[in-house]
């Protein structure tokens, strides 16, 4: 950091030069140890400055009032004292020169005063004796005048020469005198001169003097009250410390008195709790004791009054001791006998739950069939429900409908004279909910066969086809049995082991049903469609293996499926309207036709024996179709929800039917024909008022005529002077 | 008459010189504008300058000080510091200050050259640190305080001061000064010129032979002696409040006459004119200046009625009785607060006319009569005033041949007085009885604090006590001004320990 050679030699004398100049260090130095030193001077000044200005009025207004007597105080006051008679001093040091100069110009006044006034006398006696002499000898000049004598004359110039000479040279006299005085004046004036200069040299010495007297006394008395101060400070300070000190001390020794005070309760509160704590143990003891011997007791009259009282009559009390011995035995002995109690009872308990276990699986198996049961129960009495409540509507609606037409009949007829036909309406003839065929699922089919069968089998009557299902397809129930059967069979694994077991105590259509269900839901066979794609399938498979050898056996179970079939059919719809069922016979019919002749196409084809379908191809069959089925299942997937949905667009449109029964056109002409009628009313109203009136004036208008006819008979009418009869002309007139 | 003649062809040439050397010197300071020669490292000013010395320049650029508020990273100087120095540089002919932003404002302030014409400068720049550092570059020594604590005033009145102190008349172009004028006008109140030239005498030094008549010579010369008219001046500063003037002439040297020191009558009655035409005048000095009687009758005159002249300062002339009158008339009739008549020829009718006015003034506080005659028929005549006067507080009567008889006079005054502080009475012939009965006086006295008798013959024990009441009521006084709400009650809790101490 050191600056070049050059630079050295200059930046000293610079630094010397600026300290000398400024007597601090300053922040532009070049030194870094001034600068540094100049900063912390400075921030010690302005914090001094700050403290001053925060601090300086109250300690000012303090001041006068409480440290009278203080150190500090008597220090600042000898201080002040000290400086003000310095400043006098000193003023009165440098004044003196002013004073002594102004007294010497007094005096020099004065001396100028007399001299001049001696040189004004001096000067005014000579010209008086000047004038005296001029006055000699002017007059001489007339003298002289008169001289005729050349000798006199000469003698008299001579001496007038004389005079003259005496005059100037008194007069000369006199200048070199006042000239001898103007030099010692012009002598004094310089003497004085060098007098005031020496005066104000003194003067400055001595201002100079005073100026360094008085800062330094000025600096000697800031010591010596910075230093007061510090002592006090001290003081104070120390004293504080001792009273801080003492403070503590009288603290710590309470505290200490504290501690033992406390320790002492501490031992005391303990010796209390362990005093509490046997004597609490005593009590309990005893009152154990106490308690148990009642115990004892109670028990001894409880369970073996005789034997105790026959083999022990001592009383209970007679000896503590022993009586506890004997309840202790007896209590084991109880003890014991409970035990086994309860061994007893936990066998028991154990063979209950094993129980109730079974009949809980059990109960879970009829549950689910009661729920099976009671679904098709409730949608069934859904259906009911629904069918009643339409059949409400509808009959309240068709009998409004029946009103109208009557109203309108009888508007037809009577009022406008035409004749009037009944409109013919498709909806008028509908009875019931519109129904369509909703899709069942493969489950419900499998159940609804099953169930066919069985009646079948129960009743005997095999000559019954049951089909109430209207198979698109030309397979027969019993082959799609067989053929379920055969399935079941073979594709248990397909089923879980734990419903196996479940399964084992039901009947066989049930666990077959069950099975299938299972078996179904692993295949992924939902609908109805699925479900005879399986055993198309079957079927196909079997064609192709099979010869044409067994024709005949399978027509014969093809007939006779058919006939159970329709027989079936007509049961079920049997619960049906009468209109229904007229067109499900059309229907059937219909069907039953392409049935037929479906099934003899097929019977040529392919005459189908589920016999012939060897239980070891079932697999092979399976996983044809299920390689098959995978396919198409990815695109469709219906929801399940939709297949109890009941399709009902066609409900609103048959309802807003039945109230479009009678047409806008003939409301139209109802309007116009209700305010012609209205107004042929009140026609007709009034001309029954008018006819009233009429009636009612013609009663009165008689009553009249009799009245008068029976005053003018009257006998008052000739006692009168003047008969009404004539006065009533007289106005007349 | 031979010897006079050849006195003046000698000294004519070097009065001349003289005369030469002012206007050399006077063409400087009106060029004050020009580069001056730079004093390195001397002043203060060039100790806190940027770069006193091109040597320790280059060692200063590698320092970092962190008082330095220009030092930047930017290794391009910022567009607005370019700025700020073209405006620098160009602040002659272009100055622009005003409308721009403060802290640049502050930034050219701090680099506008102090040599800058004042045209430019004087009533665009208010601000006090460039004319803090234009005074610093003309003078050495400065006493801002003496100038109402402002650095332009100071340097506006110090310019004038100096153009009025080199002014010759009819050789120095009075545009010099009326130039000026406008420019300082505002900022001038106070002008105190301690010399004024006379005009050169040219005639004396052509015709050398033609003057053997000393008589006639001295008829020529009287009208050639007027000094400068400050009326045009005076009448142009329009908050001019001091005047304070010597006529005299510093310097002169071996080329001392009797002439250069002539205050003329036509000097006096322009100055009359002007004082009389300027309504701020609160104080006007003329001192050393010769003013006989006659002279400060005209001045006074011009004073009479004056609405705001507080102080008037004569002393040093040649005042007679006949001036002190008028001083007296003066006082019934101006604000006049302090009047100094120290070392004149004021004696006993004068101090008496003066005592007459005093008697019922209720605006002087400050009489000076150092100096003057007036002895113990004067003293005693305004001891008397001093009776009825409620209102001065500082007397100065030190030289004045008083004795005893006003002594005594004044010792009654202090028993009653309690309005004066200060009383001097140095230097006259008060003896023994006198100092005792003034120290009677003291005795009654609670007020005065000041009271000087030294040299004027009075035993050293009376002054000592009168010494000790003085430290009383000083003591008094203190605590009056530092609580004055109680000083009652700290002048009795402090009589009793003052006067043991």
């Amino acid at each position: 950091m050191n600056p070049p050679g050059s630079l050295a030699g200059l930046d000293p004398n610079l630094d010397e030069h600026l300290s000398t100049q400024i007597l601090a260090p300053s922040v532009h130095s070049d030194n870094p140890q001034e600068r540094i030193q100049a900063r912390r001077l400075r921030i010690a000044a302005r914090l001094e400055a700050r403290r001053r200005e925060a601090l300086g009025e109250y300690l000012d207004g303090k001041k006068e009032s409480e440290e009278d007597q203080s150190k500090s105080y008597k220090q600042k006051e000898e201080s002040r004292l000290k400086l003000a008679k310095l400043l006098l001093c000193g003023t009165e040091l440098v004044t003196n020169i002013q004073v002594a100069i102004d007294i010497r110009e007094i005096h020099r006044r004065v001396e100028e005063e007399e001299i001049k006034r001696q040189r004004i006398e001096k000067l005014e006696n000579e010209v008086k004796t000047s004038q005296d002499k001029f006055d000699e000898i002017t007059s001489k000049w007339e003298e002289g005048k008169q001289k005729r004598i050349p000798q006199e004359l000469w003698e008299m110039l001579n001496t007038q020469q004389l005079h003259c000479a005496g005059l100037l040279e008194d007069k000369n006299k006199l200048i070199s005198e006042l000239q001898q005085e103007l030099k010692t004046k012009d002598d004094q004036y310089v003497k004085d001169l060098k007098k005031q200069s020496d005066d104000i040299c003194l003067l400055l010495e001595r201002m100079e003097e005073q100026v360094k007297n008085v800062m330094k006394t000025f600096r000697e008395e800031l010591y010596n009250i910075e230093k007061a101060f510090e002592v006090e400070r001290q003081e104070l300070l120390a004293s504080n410390k001792k009273k801080w000190e003492r403070a503590l001390q009288a603290h710590n020794a309470k505290e200490l008195e504290y501690l033992t005070n406390r320790m002492k309760k501490v031992e005391d509160y303990e010796k209390q709790l362990n005093r509490q704590r046997i004597w609490d143990c005593e009590e309990y003891n005893t009152i154990k004791i106490k308690l148990e011997q009642d115990v004892q007791v109670q028990q001894l009259v409880l369970t073996r009054v005789p034997g105790w009282r026959s083999t022990w009559p001592t009383p209970v009390n007679v000896s503590c001791l022993a009586t506890t011995c004997d309840i202790l035995e007896i209590l084991e002995q109880q003890l014991q006998q409970r035990k086994a109690i309860y061994q007893l009872n936990q066998e028991k308990l154990e063979y209950n739950l094993q129980v109730l276990k079974k009949r809980d699986e059990e109960s879970t198996v009829i549950k689910s069939q009661q729920k099976r049961k009671i679904n098709r129960h409730f949608a069934l009495i859904d259906d009911e429900k629904f069918r009643e409540i339409w059949l409400m509507n509808e009959e309240e609606a068709k009998d409004l409908i029946a009103r109208a037409f009557d109203v309108d009949r009888i508007i037809h007829t009577h009022h406008l004279g035409l004749p009037w036909t009944a409109p013919d309406f498709w909806f008028l003839k509908n009875v019931g909910p519109i129904s369509q065929q909703p899709q069942k699922s493969a489950t419900q089919i499998v159940e609804e066969m099953l169930m066919h069968t069985e009646e079948e089998e129960a009743e005997e009557a095999a000559s019954e086809p049951e089909s109430y299902l209207d198979l698109p397809k030309q397979i027969s129930e019993k082959t799609t049995k067989k053929i379920l059967m055969v399935l079941c069979d073979e594709s248990g694994f397909l089923i879980e082991s734990k419903l196996l077991s479940l399964l084992l105590p039901l009947e066989q259509n049930e666990c077959y049903l069950l099975r299938l269900d299972a078996i179904f839901s692993a295949l992924g066979i939902e609908s109805e469609d699925d479900l005879y794609k399986l055993v198309n399938f079957f079927l196909k498979y079997r064609a192709h293996r099979l010869s044409s050898s067994l024709q005949i056996k399978s027509c014969s179970q093809a007939s006779m499926e058919k006939a159970s079939m329709e027989k079936a059919s007509m049961e079920e719809t049997s619960m049906g309207s009468e209109l229904e069922l007229a067109e499900q016979t059309e229907m059937e019919g219909a069907k039953e036709e392409s049935l037929v002749e479906g099934e003899k196409e097929e019977e040529e084809e392919t005459p189908p024996s589920p016999w012939d379908i060897h239980p070891n191809d079932v697999l092979k069959i399976l996983e044809a179709f299920v390689m098959g089925l995978k396919k198409p299942r990815d695109s469709r997937a219906p929801p399940r929800v939709q297949k109890n949905m009941r399709n009902n667009s066609k409900d609103s449109e048959y309802w807003q039917a039945l109230t479009t029964v009678i047409p806008s056109s003939k409301q139209n002409l109802w309007d116009a024909l209700y305010t012609a009628l209205e107004k042929y009313h009140i026609v007709l109203t009034q001309r029954a008022k008018l006819l009233l009136e009429n009636s009612s004036l013609e009663q009165r208008n008689t009553e009249l005529q009799a009245l008068l006819q029976q005053y003018l008979n009257s006998k008052i009418n000739s006692e009168l002077q003047v008969p009404p009869t004539q006065v009533l002309r007289v106005p007349t007139k | 008459m031979q010897e006079t003649v050849t006195t003046s062809a000698l000294l004519d040439p070097s009065h001349s010189s003289v005369s030469t050397q002012d206007k050399s010197s006077t063409g400087g300071h009106t060029s004050s504008t020009g580069p001056q020669p730079s004093k390195p490292s001397i002043t203060p000013v060039s100790a806190k300058s940027r770069n006193p010395h091109p040597g320790a320049n280059f060692h200063r650029m590698r320092r970092i000080i962190a008082e330095d508020p220009e030092w930047s990273l930017a290794i391009v100087p910022l567009l607005t510091e370019l700025c700020i120095q073209h405006i620098i540089r160009n602040f002659q002919n272009n100055p622009i200050l005003k409308q721009m932003l403060p802290e640049h404002q502050q930034k050219v302030l701090n680099h506008l050259s102090p040599d800058l014409p004042l045209a430019v400068t004087a009533n665009l720049i208010d601000n006090e640190n460039y004319w803090l550092r234009c005074c610093m570059q003309r003078w050495p020594v400065c006493h801002v305080a003496h100038h109402g604590g402002s650095w332009k005033r100071m340097f506006f009145e110090r310019h004038l001061e100096n153009l009025l102190k080199h002014f010759i008349p009819g050789t120095t172009d009075p545009a010099v000064i009326l130039d000026l004028l406008p420019l300082c006008r505002n900022y001038v109140r106070r002008v105190h010129v301690d010399q004024f030239l006379p005009p050169v005498q040219i005639p004396a030094q052509l015709r050398p032979g033609d003057q053997s008549d000393s008589g006639s010579e001295g008829e020529m010369e009287e009208p050639t002696v007027d000094h400068y008219q400050l009326g045009d001046l005076v009448a142009g500063l329009s908050h001019l409040e001091e005047l304070d003037l010597v006529y005299d002439v510093k310097d002169c040297g071996m080329n001392f006459e009797w002439n250069l020191f002539l205050f003329t009558y036509r000097d006096c009655h322009s100055l009359a004119a002007a004082i009389k035409a300027c309504h701020t005048l609160k104080i006007f000095k003329l001192t050393r200046s010769k003013v006989d009687d006659d002279k400060a009758r005209i001045i006074i005159r011009s004073l009479l009625d004056h609405p705001v002249l507080e102080e008037l300062d004569l002393s040093h002339n040649l005042i007679g009785d006949r001036g002190a009158r008028g001083a007296a008339k003066l006082l019934s009739h101006s604000r006049l607060r302090v009047l100094n008549l120290a070392n004149n020829q004021v004696r006993a009718p004068g101090a008496q006319s003066l005592a007459h006015a005093l008697a019922h003034n209720t605006n002087l506080i400050s009489l000076n009569l150092r100096l003057n005659c007036i002895e113990d028929e004067g003293g005693q005549a305004l001891a008397h005033a001093l009776q009825t006067n409620k209102c001065l507080t500082t007397l100065h009567l030190g030289g004045n041949e008083l004795s005893e008889p006003t002594a005594t006079l004044l010792s009654q005054v202090l028993a009653i007085n309690t309005t004066l502080t200060s009383i001097n009475l140095s230097c006259n012939h008060i003896g023994l009885d006198g100092g005792k009965q003034l120290l009677e006086g003291m005795s009654d006295n609670k007020t005065l604090l000041e009271f000087d008798l030294r040299l004027s013959d009075v035993a050293q024990e009376s002054e000592y006590l009168i010494g000790q009441a003085l430290y009383a009521n000083r003591e008094a006084a203190r605590q009056r001004a530092l609580n004055p709400s109680h000083f009652m009650s700290t002048i009795t809790a402090n009589g009793p320990e003052n006067s043991v101490g």
